[in-house]
């Protein structure tokens, strides 16, 4: 490792575009913002210090909640930067690099892919579509709806404390397994009606309520890579489905437009090119 | 908990006018964490370091798993984004 280049710091990539970037607009976000040039590439990148990024400093951090709201916050605000310019290739939050020569065989390497995806990329936005469900509010409508729960319900009012403990339990396993069949269902139906206006479309795994910070479960948690002359279409498919499902319990938290983060690696590429 | 939600106030960001929703931090983390173009730079966060980072939001890691239980099957048609 070159000593010189280490003492100045690490070089952080936020992402790779493939017009020249306005640094200027950049520089109110992160110290020193600068570009590497390769083949009609720019990578945007900008020192950070090992006190930070060096790897046992990076994990350490990682553990600091404060450390990463702030930081993954100025990642995303970069790349949304330049983005406004161009279209970009969003790397993972802390891409670090150890020297400059380290990050242009990289560039070199996989030159081809970036050019590949940027073209592929271009002309289109990521959305993000999670579906939340109160689960209390389903379970009062297929109380109403499902002729077999119902019917223990209304047995349970009439039966005797023991009988009626039983019939609960039934009653209790019944209105899960239902419940668990309509979220599917309800699933299903939203992503299938939400690709139809997509070029791409992918499924990310579900967040437990800590994270949300809801009261409603998350139901599906997934992410569509769509023209943008068809985001209209989608957003009033998403108007369509709250509609629909809003007396289930549903919840649609749509977002957007998102740099495609979801929708950049070279080989998920290559499946949806067949 | 602290809430760490942000909306995005930046005048100059063309995606003010059209983000839906809030920026939650649930919204970066779910995206800039888990996701975006991983190469081999010289230091990358790990699938184990992202789980680390949930950790800080004191979460039970088994509790994504319960969830994804109660999804079920995972849908058809869909591709599971790469981990």
């Amino acid at each position: 490792m070159n000593t010189k280049e280490a003492k100045e710091g690490l070089i952080y990539l936020y992402c790779i575009t493939d017009k020249v970037p306005k640094l200027k607009e950049i520089e109110s976000l992160v110290d020193k913002p600068y570009f590497i040039y390769h083949q009609s590439l720019y990578a945007i990148v900008n020192k950070v210090k090992e006190s930070e990024f060096a790897e046992e400093n990076l994990k350490r951090n990682l553990a600091d909640l404060e450390w990463i709201k702030k930081k993954a916050n100025i990642h995303e605000k970069v790349i949304e930067t330049v983005m406004k310019n161009s279209c970009a290739i969003p790397f993972k939050f802390g891409t670090i690099f150890n020297t400059e020569e380290n990050l242009k065989i990289i560039l070199k390497k996989h030159i081809g892919e970036f050019k590949d995806t940027l073209k592929y990329l271009e002309g289109k936005e990521e959305w993000g579509v999670k579906i939340y469900c109160d689960l209390e509010k389903l379970k009062k409508v297929m109380i109403q709806e499902d002729g077999e729960i119902s019917k223990l319900d209304k047995e349970i009012n009439s039966s005797s404390t023991g009988k009626a403990y039983l019939l609960k339990k039934k009653k209790e396993e019944l209105l899960n397994i239902a419940v668990n069949k309509k979220l599917n269902e309800y699933g299903q139906i939203s992503f299938d009606r939400l690709r139809e206006s997509s070029q791409e479309a992918g499924i990310n795994k579900l967040l437990p309520k800590e994270v949300t910070e809801r009261n409603d479960e998350m139901i599906l948690n997934s992410t569509f890579l769509i023209n943008k002359d068809k985001i209209e279409n989608f957003l009033n498919i998403v108007e369509d489905l709250r509609t629909k499902y809003t007396d289930r319990g549903l919840f649609f938290d749509c977002t957007g437009p998102w740099p495609p983060y979801n929708f950049c690696n070279p080989e998920k590429e290559k499946i949806h090119n067949g | 908990m602290d809430r760490p939600i942000k909306t995005i106030q930046d005048k100059n960001s063309y995606l003010d006018l059209r983000k839906q929703e809030r920026v939650t931090l649930l919204e970066i983390l779910d995206r800039a964490l888990e996701k975006g173009v991983v190469i081999s730079g010289d230091i990358v966060i790990s699938v184990a370091d992202v789980d680390l980072v949930y950790l800080g939001l004191k979460v039970l890691l088994s509790s994504v798993e319960t969830m994804e239980h109660l999804r079920g099957a995972p849908m058809a048609g869909a591709q599971e984004g790469p981990t």
